[in-house]
């Protein structure tokens, strides 16, 4: 059994939320969210004997014709929504502030996507994911259960931030695999223009799709003293500078992206959080589903 | 109490300084990279900062004290005057010591107290009172108890820097030993040198039979008359320098020697000089009559004798009022009393040192200049 990788406290203040999408109109089967199907569900689970009450026609007649008795079909409970949650797995994913140096970006980036995981479970919603990493995605198909949130644990607390963004190519199982109408949920620093356009185009291909941004104190605040060889994690590019010089130059630039990365989002149609590591980590979840 | 220093030279090492602020000048904040993904939207400002900076001033200020002291170690600090004057009473070895106090000290090397047992031996007592003279702070009393006798003057009365009470009380000191002179040996080896004959004659005079060619082996001990053309050997050298005594012909080069032996009229007959612990002489002129006329005296082989004779103890007993020693016309400032304070920086430069590795590896750091 994997370590819990949420923070303490988190799994309390995730209590009241649930997982809202703006679609939600499903089709497929039985779950918090409402569905306009009625009946049970399509995947089998069991047969139980008949007991009084049970509508008529759930009674399997087949079955009563070989056997003799009356048994009742029943399917497992499927929710409409599968939540698909993207990791970003680059370089920079790695990149954590000098005052917390092992809570990185991608340490917050496991944690959301576990509470994610524990949202979905408590909605009854199938739930899967997506690690973007350079050598290949990690890919698991929607599911629900503990089993389900277990190996969610388990094959995040493995991996690590490395290399750059996948070559488009690579991305492909993503675009066959996440059907529509299904929630995606995207972690990345978005700082490479290749991820926002990966989230970009899923929405537009009529996913659902919710971005939250991951950023350290220091690229919010710029909380650097003296000189520095700034570095860049996935390019090497290097630069050297005094921080108390470039601060002001830095935040109005880096403002000024983040405004027109809020831009695309509207325009696309994505719903979209920051999260700052020194947040807790439901504050973004708060701000998108609660 | 004045505070100096033995040896200013050393403050050079203060140079030093300019290492700490050297290193701490190279800005090694720069030199362990800053992961930072969001450097797109970072620009090079086009005029760099001129100002130069120090890093970790805490640090920087602890190496910089560290090589001060150390500058001040070598520069030998010490402390003039700081002992208070107080009275000392010595006593030589066989003097009555009665109703002295425990301060007391005999007048022995390392002056150890009179509770101790007297030192055996001889003690050149002159010396050490000159000695204590100078390791006394100004203005001490000294107090000298002196038997009537003394053993270990030496040529000179003693001069010091303050007046002694000096007691002469009943007691006398262990003799010298006694030296008992002792016939050299004196072996020739003829190796063809004209003269040869006078010595194996003066020899046989003087009782030593022990004559031979270059090829005859070397005696033991004793003196050797080496009557050899060419130069001298190495194992004759040897030979002298295990404490014997070796004759050289004129043929032979001493340099650096000096007269050692006189005629009747005053000229030189031969000179010496120290090869290790024995000597060497040569005779400065050719040993035929006509050169050397003491060579047929009668008397030739006693002044050989004594020639090649060990040097004779000085005569070192005087009666004590004559040793009395006699107030200098020194500098009053001239053997003061000095106390060292290089035990006390060297505490110093290692505690500053701890601090200093303290400050350089705590955790709460971010990089290591």
């Amino acid at each position: 059994m994997t370590a819990d990788p949420l923070p303490p406290g988190t799994r309390a203040r995730l209590a009241g939320l649930r997982l809202v999408t703006r679609r939600a109109s499903g089709a497929g089967g039985i779950g918090l969210h409402a569905s306009r199907s009625r009946g049970a569900g399509l995947e089998f689970a069991q047969y139980r004997p008949y007991e009084p009450g049970d509508e008529p026609r759930q009674i399997d007649w087949k079955l009563y014709a070989r056997a003799d008795r009356f048994f009742v079909r029943e399917a497992e409970r499927e929710s409409p929504v599968a939540l698909w949650t993207l990791v970003d797995a680059t370089a920079s994913m790695a990149q954590a502030d000098a005052r917390a140096p092992d809570w990185t970006r991608w340490a917050a980036a496991r944690a959301m996507a576990a509470a994610l995981g524990e949202l979905a479970l408590a909605g009854g919603d199938r739930f899967g994911w997506v690690v973007l990493a350079q050598e290949g995605l990690e890919l698991a198909q929607p599911a629900a259960g503990v089993r389900q949130r277990d190996r969610l644990r388990r094959e995040l607390a493995a991996l690590r931030g490395a290399g750059r963004f996948p070559a488009p190519d690579r991305l492909a199982p993503v675009f066959e695999r996440i059907a529509a109408r299904d929630l995606v949920v995207m972690l990345s620093d978005f700082f490479d223009p290749a991820a926002v356009a990966t989230a970009t185009r899923l929405a537009d291909a009529g996913r659902e799709v919710v971005a939250i941004q991951l950023l350290t104190v220091a690229e919010r605040d710029f909380d650097f003293a003296g000189g520095h060889r700034f570095r860049d994690p996935e390019t090497g590019e290097e630069l050297l500078g005094d921080a108390d010089a470039l601060r002001a130059d830095y935040l109005a630039r880096f403002a000024d992206a983040r405004a027109a990365l809020t831009a695309e989002w509207e325009a696309h149609g994505v719903r979209h959080a920051t999260y700052v590591l020194d947040e807790p980590l439901d504050a973004p979840l708060r701000r998108l589903f609660a | 109490m004045t505070a100096a220093l033995l040896l200013p030279a050393g403050l050079a090492v203060l140079a030093a300084v300019a290492i700490p602020l050297l290193v701490h000048l190279a800005r090694r904040t720069q030199a362990v990279p800053t992961d930072f993904a969001a450097l797109r939207w970072l620009r090079q400002r086009p005029r760099p900062r001129q100002r130069p900076r120090f890093d970790e001033w805490p640090l920087l200020v602890a190496r910089l004290l560290l090589v001060a002291l150390l500058a001040l170690f070598f520069a030998r600090p010490v402390l003039i005057g700081e002992a208070q004057p107080r009275a000392i009473v010595a006593a030589v070895p066989g003097a009555d010591t009665r109703g002295l106090g425990e301060r007391a000290v005999w007048l022995a090397p390392g002056f150890p107290p009179v509770t101790d047992p007297a030192p055996a031996g001889y003690v050149p007592v002159a010396s050490l009172l000159r000695e204590l003279d100078a390791t006394l702070p100004p203005g001490a009393r000294l107090t000298v108890r002196v038997p009537a006798t003394i053993e270990g003057a030496d040529a000179e009365r003693p001069v010091l820097s303050r007046a002694v009470d000096w007691q002469v009380v009943t007691g006398r000191m262990a003799p010298p030993r006694a030296t008992t002179p002792v016939a050299v040996r004196l072996a020739v080896r003829d190796g063809g040198v004209a003269g040869a004959a006078y010595l194996r004659a003066a020899a046989v005079a003087l009782g030593h039979r022990d004559a031979g060619s270059a090829a005859a082996p070397l005696p033991h001990a004793g003196a050797l008359a080496w009557f050899v053309p060419g130069a001298v050997p190495d194992k004759v050298r040897d030979f002298a320098a295990r404490g014997n005594v070796v004759l050289l012909p004129v043929t032979a080069s001493l340099p650096g020697a000096e007269t050692v032996w006189r005629d009747r009229l005053g000229a030189s007959v031969a000179e010496g000089t120290a090869v290790g612990r024995g000597r060497m002489l040569r005779f400065v002129r050719p040993l035929v009559p006509a050169a050397l006329p003491a060579l047929v005296e009668p008397d030739f082989p006693d002044r050989l004798a004594e020639a090649i004779a060990p040097p004779r103890a000085r005569p070192s007993r005087a009666t004590a009022r004559d040793l009395a020693p006699v107030i200098g016309d020194r500098a009053a400032g001239e053997g003061l009393a000095t106390t060292d304070l290089r035990p006390w920086l060297a505490l110093a430069v290692a505690l500053l040192f701890l601090a200093e590795r303290w400050l350089a590896t705590r955790r709460r750091r971010a990089v290591t200049p």
